[in-house]
């Protein structure tokens, strides 16, 4: 019941049987008593018939004369019985004949109420009356007239009826629901739009929500528009004034430093110098990392930048015979900043070439069966000295260098290692078959 | 080594303009964009130094329009903003090297000759020929392993030779190398200073190290040594 349109269709299937089933209920009684009415009628007119048509006979019973016989009881098995009995006699109506059957005695307390009995394989409606006859040649006597009228009829015409009602209501229910259900999607279509294109938008495959929502929901498409675009542009803002200020307190610094009297031993002033300029890096690129994909971002092509980067390194370490390989599937996709990968990237690769002898490989692999958080790959390896294993866990902190010898400010892998935690991904560092460091990164992609 | 510095803060310009006399460079600066075009375009130089923040035309604006007149000498890149992104656009532009801010002088001083060792195929700041072996970082010169004095002049001039040994180098772009204003430019002040240099290398006249085509210029005629 987590679906809008499954608790709609619920919400109407379920009243709708339950009606439907009381109707049938009602509609079924109605039949019957009507039916049972219409069965006494048939049985009130025959019994009186009958009694107004008996007549004494010679032997001192009553019967009533042959061609005053209604001929559905003067035809054998019709289905329509009746006896006259008295003490000492009894008449049967020529219908009954060779069926071996008892009328049964009429429940004393309701005269006129029908009852039922089993006329062979026949289950007949029985009416029957009393009557005593005061001024009879032969003595006052009481007669039991009786009238039965098989039920065969009645509960064929019944169980048609049964049946017919149900086909109409199954019919009935089932058109409606499929009416329904097509009203139903045609109502939510829209919604279902809606659901479609955020998806989108966080596939990063659109960069905001269509135009031409029904006026219910065109205000909350226009606020979501309205909200991406201001949070694109903020972080664009941001980072901007994250760029001036950095450009703006370093600048300042660089003169205070080139101030420096050349040949000055690195004194108090220098060291001063260092550690706020190691700070300011620090924090603004921390703070520059936006930490999440932007919703309507489009995914980041590996391959892209990768060979950006590739190309802007082979130019940096043009003095060293390098080769940087990129072994990338085809494909592979960073969902989140552009920004984010490149610095990423581009503090591993720089490690890795500073580190190498002459070889360094990047490979890139989207991984199915991960969950999206860690499906993109990034190995970055060198040929270079690698890092030991007590040195793992101390490079990643800030502004600690495995080597000083080697320029850098230490923070590139520190710097790595928050945007992967931001991200929620994995870094993981241990030796490349290569001979030196490989640095194993897992991202959101796909 | 003639450089062009473009650097709107003019702090930050005249220290790395005294610096780098003081390291033995030939300087040009600029303060914005535009008279970095006119003094990248004009002058003949051997690497330029340009800051990405300037005023009027863009530091990656210039780099570009630089490229684009076929000025191939090395560009380094001064950026407050240390990020990758700008370091590639800056690289694809056209520059060859970055520094971030704030940076230690030596920084730049060592990647500058990274840059012109570079742009004249070799590879490791020891300049090696036969038996005169030059060091870019120390800016000093031996010869068969002895120490060997020379002025700034004379080692600018060695150095430039011995960057581009086996090319062709004509007196005026020595002249424009040493001095940084048209002086009249004196041709006889290089045949002295060249001449000088060959006794101080080559005493015995029997290494020959420069050669003089006449008419032409001067070559540094001993083979590079190929890297240890």
């Amino acid at each position: 019941m987590d679906s809008l349109s499954r608790r709609l269709l619920a919400s109407v299937a379920v009243p709708l049987a339950l009606f439907a089933a009381l109707m049938m209920l009602v509609l079924d009684i109605g039949f019957r008593t009507l039916a049972e009415r219409s069965l006494r009628q048939v049985l009130d007119s025959q019994i009186v018939a009958l009694i107004a048509a008996a007549e004494p006979q010679p032997n001192g019973g009553y019967a009533p004369p042959p061609q005053a016989l209604d001929p559905g009881l003067a035809r054998p098995r019709s289905g329509l019985y009746a006896e006259i009995r008295s003490p000492q006699h009894r008449w049967r109506s020529p219908s009954m004949a060779g069926l071996s059957a008892d009328f049964g005695e009429p429940p004393a307390s309701r005269q006129r109420e029908l009852y039922y009995a089993d006329f062979g394989r026949d289950r007949v409606a029985i009416e029957s009356r009393t009557i005593r006859f005061e001024n009879d040649p032969h003595g006052a006597r009481t007669l039991i007239f009786s009238v039965a009228a098989s039920l065969g009829p009645y509960e064929q015409q019944l169980w048609r009826f049964r049946s017919e009602l149900l086909a109409w209501f199954t019919g009935s229910m089932v058109l409606l629901l499929v009416t329904l259900a097509a009203l139903q999607h045609w109502v939510l279509a829209p919604v279902r739009r809606l659901e479609r294109e955020i998806h989108e938008v966080e596939e990063g495959r659109t960069e905001k929500l269509g135009t031409g929502y029904p006026r219910e929901l065109a205000g909350v498409a226009r606020n979501l528009n309205a909200l991406l675009i201001g949070e694109r542009r903020r972080v664009v803002r941001y980072r901007d004034t994250l760029g001036n200020l950095a450009h703006s307190l370093k600048t300042p610094l660089a003169v205070m430093r080139s101030s420096l009297p050349a040949g000055t031993p690195p004194g108090t002033l220098g060291a001063e110098i260092d550690r706020m300029s190691g700070i300011i890096e620090h924090q603004l690129k921390r703070a520059a990392a936006s930490g999440g994909a932007l919703l309507g971002a489009a995914p980041v092509e590996v391959e892209q930048v990768a060979t950006e980067l590739r190309m802007a390194l082979l130019r940096v370490y043009a003095g060293k015979d390098l080769i940087i390989e990129l072994a990338l599937a085809p494909g592979a996709q960073f969902i989140g900043d552009r920004g984010d990968l490149t610095e990423l990237l581009g503090n591993l690769l720089d490690n890795a070439c500073k580190w190498c002898r002459s070889r360094v490989r990047l490979t890139a692999g989207s991984d199915g069966a991960m969950q999206v958080r860690e499906r993109l790959s990034l190995t970055i390896e060198d040929d270079g000295p690698g890092i030991s294993a007590a040195d793992r866990a101390r490079v990643l902190e800030r502004g600690v260098r495995a080597d000083a010898s080697v320029p850098g400010h230490g923070l590139g892998l520190a710097m790595v290692r928050d945007t992967v935690d931001l991200y929620g991904g994995q870094l993981m560092i241990d030796r490349s078959p290569l001979g030196g460091a490989r640095v194993a990164v897992r991202l959101s992609g796909r | 080594m003639r450089v062009l510095v473009v650097e709107d803060e003019a702090t930050l310009r005249e220290a790395l303009r005294s610096r780098l006399v003081g390291a033995g460079f030939t300087v040009d600066v600029a303060s914005d964009g535009n008279e970095g075009l006119f003094a990248g375009q004009e002058y003949p130089l051997d690497v330029a130094i340009i800051d990405l923040g300037l005023p009027g035309l863009s530091g990656l604006e210039l780099i570009r329009r630089l490229r684009a007149a076929r000025k191939a000498y090395p560009i380094l890149i001064l950026t407050a903003r240390d990020n990758w992104q700008d370091k590639v656009t800056g690289l694809q532009a056209g520059a060859d090297d970055y520094v971030v801010k704030p940076f230690h002088f030596e920084e730049i001083l060592a990647r500058l000759q990274a840059l012109l060792r570079r742009a004249g195929g070799w590879a490791s700041p020891q300049l090696k020929c036969g038996p005169i072996v030059l060091d870019t970082r120390a800016q000093t010169v031996e010869v068969q392993g002895a120490a060997v004095e020379l002025t700034t002049f004379e080692y600018r001039i060695l150095e430039h030779l011995m960057l581009h040994a086996g090319e062709v180098i004509s007196k005026s772009e020595l002249t424009e190398r040493l001095y940084q204003q048209d002086f009249e430019r004196d041709s006889n002040v290089i045949e002295v200073l060249v001449g000088r240099l060959r006794r101080k290398l080559d005493p015995h006249d029997d290494v020959r190290p420069i050669e003089t085509l006449r008419g032409r210029g001067y070559r540094f005629a001993l083979s590079r040594d190929p890297p240890s």
